[in-house]
């Protein structure tokens, strides 16, 4: 590895010595204001150096990292996820009376297991990635570790995968045994030679999907999802559905156009059918629910079911269309819960539907913002959530994936309900005066400003997609 | 020198890992889940050993050494949630978190 390679991988140097310097500060001298701001400028810095990544050609770093424009642009979508999560924290990381400064090492740490994810090309670093992540996960779940649910939070995701990582690993054992390598290009080749084909093989994809289907929520590998998303802290809700799920999704996309899933039709068909159950199983039972935080939680699954539908598209549209939905659903999903961060305290999370009562009365701005948020998630122009989910349609049609299509337009209407009932919840006129625990902030503080930007990006994007499309258009070329 | 042949590592790595999910499924203590987990996670680095063995690679090993690496990790954060669980719950029974609900 030379100097050139060097300032390829440097957005993700930069992260991980951000977090050796934030643990050095944080020994010598503990001060929130000064961690916070270490943070931003090493997620800043790294954001800068991504374009010493931009080439037209896959670069491979050693054997086990690849960058090339797909890689840059997603971790550019990583980056800047963590940043608008670390801007939504500080408020309430602030109210937690406690040690508040790790919370931001565990952030950094976790966006840099997803970031090697997403430029993973060899299972070392997919293992190392995804644990570096679920690790750091594990204690941004518990971290203002003062509530009950907290913990219940944390032992359920540090159970469910831990396990689903020893799966994962198992079937990499696997698949090394009988094709001898784990590069993910020269697995493809080996892979694809008609001896190479056994049981062995085929238990190891799927004893992976199941590693891969944990980590995107997706049916039947969801049962942590609504728990962990209301027993988590809000920030940490936000950055779990964004920055994890997004890490995870990339390499996905890329592990399987390199061992090419279009030309196992059994693979493609037991994909298609998550994909269906995901967008159906989340869009009918977040009906049911009284939580918002749960109700986001199974959302969140039938998003990436509709993810999955576009993964699944195999023209040229396909890869474009995630992308971009990636950006709608990080966008919007961030902006969701940075308003219960802002209305939440660390020793009290809102999330029943009855807080959300009349809020437009009490907090006109805020409520604005979450209802264009819910409003983008379930599709409604002029959204940027409309423009992702017109793109998936796209891409869908021209694979001709008529099932699919189908099950997300019936998803997507189910959808509507349970987001409007949000929405006419904080509309509601106020009946009698009650006592409120909400904590109302000004808009002027570091969340409201960050929220004002989603917001103002949620709708100027669905006007008008353009940029966004363009940048997607020359990063995202065929190259995996 | 008698060589073990590799399907018979694989098909202990096999029975170790069928042992731990069992287990992961059985026991309530969250120790003893934890230690299940732990079963599971060298089972599979049993396999890859026995797989780079087969393959005259050092790959396999080199991931063994990966996967102790980040088990150790796992456990040391597992295990200070488990003291926030005894301290909430004052029981190491994972039944007892099992509040939320919905």
């Amino acid at each position: 590895m030379d100097l050139p390679d060097f300032l390829k991988i440097l957005p993700l140097v930069v992260l991980a010595g951000t977090t050796v310097v934030l643990m050095l500060v944080i020994a010598f001298w503990r001060n929130y204001k000064v961690t916070f701001f270490i943070t931003l400028i090493g997620l800043i810095v790294a954001f800068i150096t991504l374009p010493f990544g931009v080439s037209n050609k896959s670069l491979q770093i050693t054997s086990i990292l690849v960058i090339n424009g797909s890689t840059v642009f997603y971790l550019g979508l990583l980056i800047a996820g963590c940043l608008i999560a670390v801007l939504l924290s500080y408020e309430y990381i602030e109210k937690f009376e406690g040690n508040r400064e790790e919370y931001y090492i565990l952030l950094l740490l976790a966006t840099l297991g997803s970031s090697i994810l997403v430029a993973s090309d060899h299972f070392v670093s997919f293992f190392l990635g995804l644990e570096i992540l679920s690790v750091s996960l594990y204690g941004l779940i518990a971290y203002p570790h003062n509530l009950r649910q907290r913990i219940e939070a944390a032992i359920k995701y540090l159970i469910l995968a831990g396990a689903t990582s020893a799966i994962l690993l198992f079937g990499m054992a696997l698949i090394y045994t009988v094709l001898g390598t784990m590069e993910f290009s020269r697995i493809a080749i080996s892979g694809a030679q008609p001896g190479n084909q056994n049981v062995m093989v085929l238990a190891g994809w799927g004893l992976l999907t199941v590693g891969i289907g944990f980590k995107l929520a997706l049916v039947p590998f969801q049962y942590w999802t609504p728990d962990v998303y209301q027993g988590a802290p809000a920030p940490v809700t936000g950055f779990i559905a964004s920055v994890s799920k997004g890490g995870m999704f990339a390499l996905m996309l890329r592990y399987f156009s390199r061992v090419d899933i279009f030309a196992n039709s059994s693979l493609l068909a037991l994909f298609a059918a998550i994909a269906v159950a995901s967008m159906l199983y989340g869009n009918i039972v977040a009906l049911m629910q009284h939580n918002v935080k749960r109700i986001l939680a199974y959302s969140s699954i039938a998003h990436l079911g509709y993810l999955l539908v576009a993964f699944l598209a195999s023209g040229s549209l396909g890869p474009q269309a995630v992308a971009f939905y990636l950006v709608a659903y990080f966008i919007t999903t961030l902006s969701a819960f940075g308003v219960i961060t802002l209305i939440s305290t660390p020793e009290h999370e809102i999330e029943e539907l009855k807080d959300y009562e009349s809020l437009v009365w009490r907090h006109p701005i805020l409520a604005t913002i979450f209802t264009i948020s819910l409003l983008s998630l379930a599709g409604i122009p002029p959204s940027v959530g409309l423009i992702g989910k017109i793109f998936i349609a796209a891409a869908g049609v021209q694979s001709s994936l008529w099932v699919l299509l189908g099950s997300l337009i019936v998803g997507s209407v189910i959808g509507v309900f349970y987001y409007l009932r949000i929405v006419i919840t904080m509309f509601r006129p106020p009946e009698e005066q009650v006592e409120s625990v909400i904590s109302l902030p000004s808009i002027y503080t570091t969340g409201g400003v960050v929220l004002s930007l989603l917001t103002f990006l949620i709708i100027s994007l669905g006007i008008y997609p353009l940029p966004i499309m363009q940048i997607i258009a020359r990063m995202i070329s065929t190259l995996p | 020198m008698l060589t073990i042949p590799f399907q018979h590592g694989l098909i202990l790595a096999g029975i170790l890992f069928s042992i731990g999910a069992m287990s992961l499924i059985i026991r309530r203590n969250i120790f003893f889940i934890l230690l299940s987990i732990e079963i599971m996670l060298n089972a599979a680095g049993l396999a890859f050993v026995v797989a780079g063995a087969h393959w005259g690679q050092p790959e396999g090993q080199i991931m063994f050494i990966f996967i102790l690496t980040m088990a150790a990790a796992e456990v040391s954060v597992g295990l200070a949630i488990v003291i926030q669980l005894y301290r909430r719950y004052k029981t190491l029974d994972v039944d007892a978190a099992n509040e939320m609900q919905g």
